[in-house]
């Protein structure tokens, strides 16, 4: 399944600045594992040890909030992942 | 409150409007709005708001105005800077409207002051910059049943919500927990000065919908805008039945300072704080320069820009997982651009049993200052 996760601004350090980038996989946990692959550390940043979605991130496939890393992703797909931002 | 001709000349277009009419607009002038911070976000809001004839305007904010604040903070200008930002905003607001009241709170907000200085308003806005402060402000609102608009930025990214008591999600069920310094902040991570307009416009917007009861709040729906993209997006949030504040068995049940578990005074006692000098001299012998490990926490951009001879980046947000890569017997020396993400890497050290980490206080920028102009700290 051929997606497109777009990346909040505190991550794009990871994705040399890139606000989209490609995603592959049939669940989000397989599109965060072939991100890390590519963008090594970045999924740490949203998902701990436990595999729990970080406290400060939030994660929508579309329009619909992903709760469960087991949330299926279909092709043509767009990951959300927003992250708290601090400044004001 | 009726409103004078005066008023109802500078209402005009106001008063044309049906949705919102006289009767929206002598609510406006009933209306209590405080502004938390004068900055980025806090600037357009609160000149809108004034313009929009909001009868009371509390502004909270306890910096002064700084050369750097002018791309973007367009309450003050060029003769502000020095002043106390609530005393400069008031100035400018009652030139822009003579017919409010301003009330400056020069302040930083803390558990005992919050009820009390949000207390006597209607409407709370919320532009800070600190997310302590962020989460501070949510909390009151909830437990005093006032109206929040939130609004966020960093770089070019923005979002902004708004809580309305009993009718949707606040801020902690959106994040329920974040970590200062986890979280890059503007003066870190640099900010497009126009980018705090849009969304300080878009929380004057909800703050007057809200005060006319016009529209339809962003209630439960949480609105990003990337600047770059120009693109606005909306996602859906809803109210978490476990949120620590508006949760069926809430566990914060009074304002509480201590939402920055990482920055534990009693744990932070134990680091050791190197001023630039201290540093240098450490690293001109090399017998004690081969006792440090120097570990640069900032982002791999920054990094890249310019670090320290012989220091490794772990940026903050992946140091937790990466402690093991550090060499046994050295001590830790923790470096960023200011002493606060340093700070927050010597709390996760100790939380993770390390003994006596230390960091570079005050930072690069000290570094760039006190020890080697040519290096090179960027972006700011």
């Amino acid at each position: 399944m051929s997606c497109t996760v777009r990346i909040p601004s505190p991550l794009r350090s990871y994705t040399g600045g890139a606000a989209r980038v490609p995603g592959e996989g049939g669940t989000v946990e397989e599109v965060l594992a072939g991100l890390e692959q590519r963008f090594a550390g970045i999924r740490f940043r949203m998902v701990d040890e436990q595999s729990r979605i970080r406290r400060h991130i939030r994660l929508y496939v579309n329009t619909a909030e992903v709760t469960a890393l087991s949330h299926p992703v279909k092709t043509g797909d767009i990951v959300h992942v927003i992250c708290a931002l601090s400044g004001g | 409150m009726t409103l004078t001709p005066s008023e109802l000349s500078r209402y005009h277009r106001h008063l044309a409007l049906p949705e919102l009419g006289r009767e929206g607009q002598e609510r406006l002038k009933r209306a209590r709005v405080v502004v938390i911070g004068a900055g980025g976000l806090g600037s357009p809001a609160a000149l809108y708001l004034a313009a929009a004839g909001v009868g009371r305007l509390g502004l909270v904010d306890c910096d002064r105005v700084e050369l750097s604040n002018l791309q973007r903070q367009v309450l003050f200008d060029t003769a502000s800077v020095g002043r106390l930002k609530t005393e400069a905003a008031r100035d400018r607001l009652l030139a822009l409207n003579p017919e409010i009241d301003v009330i400056a709170h020069t302040l930083t907000l803390c558990a005992q002051n919050v009820s009390n200085v949000l207390r006597s308003y209607d409407l709370v806005l919320d532009g800070t910059d600190r997310l302590s402060t962020r989460y501070l402000v949510n909390d009151a609102c909830v437990l005093l049943g006032k109206p929040l608009v939130s609004a966020a930025i960093h770089r070019f990214e923005g979002h902004a919500m708004t809580y309305l008591p009993g009718r949707g999600p606040c801020y902690r069920c959106l994040f329920p927990a974040a970590e200062e310094g986890v979280v890059a902040s503007c003066s870190e991570a640099g900010v497009l000065g126009v980018l705090p307009a849009v969304l300080g416009a878009v929380q004057a917007t909800e703050a007057i919908k809200i005060l006319t009861g016009i529209g339809e709040p962003i209630v439960g729906r949480l609105i990003t805008y990337d600047a770059l993209e120009l693109r606005f997006l909306e996602l859906p949030v809803t109210r978490r039945a476990d949120c620590a504040v508006c949760g069926e068995c809430p566990t914060i049940t009074a304002p509480s300072d201590a939402g920055d578990e990482a920055c534990d005074a009693a744990a932070l006692a134990q680091v050791r704080r190197l001023t630039a000098a201290a540093l240098d001299g450490l690293l001109a012998s090399q017998r004690t320069r081969d006792t440090l490990t120097l570990i640069d926490v900032r982002e791999p951009h920054e990094f890249n820009i310019h670090h320290l001879g012989g220091a490794r980046n772990i940026p903050l947000g992946e140091l937790e997982r990466r402690l093991s890569e550090l060499a046994p017997g050295r001590t830790p020396v923790f470096l960023c651009r200011s002493g606060r993400r340093s700070l927050m890497a010597c709390a996760i050290a100790l939380r993770r049993g390390l003994e006596a980490p230390a960091h570079l206080e005050g930072g690069l920028l000290a570094w760039a200052v006190q020890i080697d102009p040519a290096f090179r700290v960027g972006p700011g």
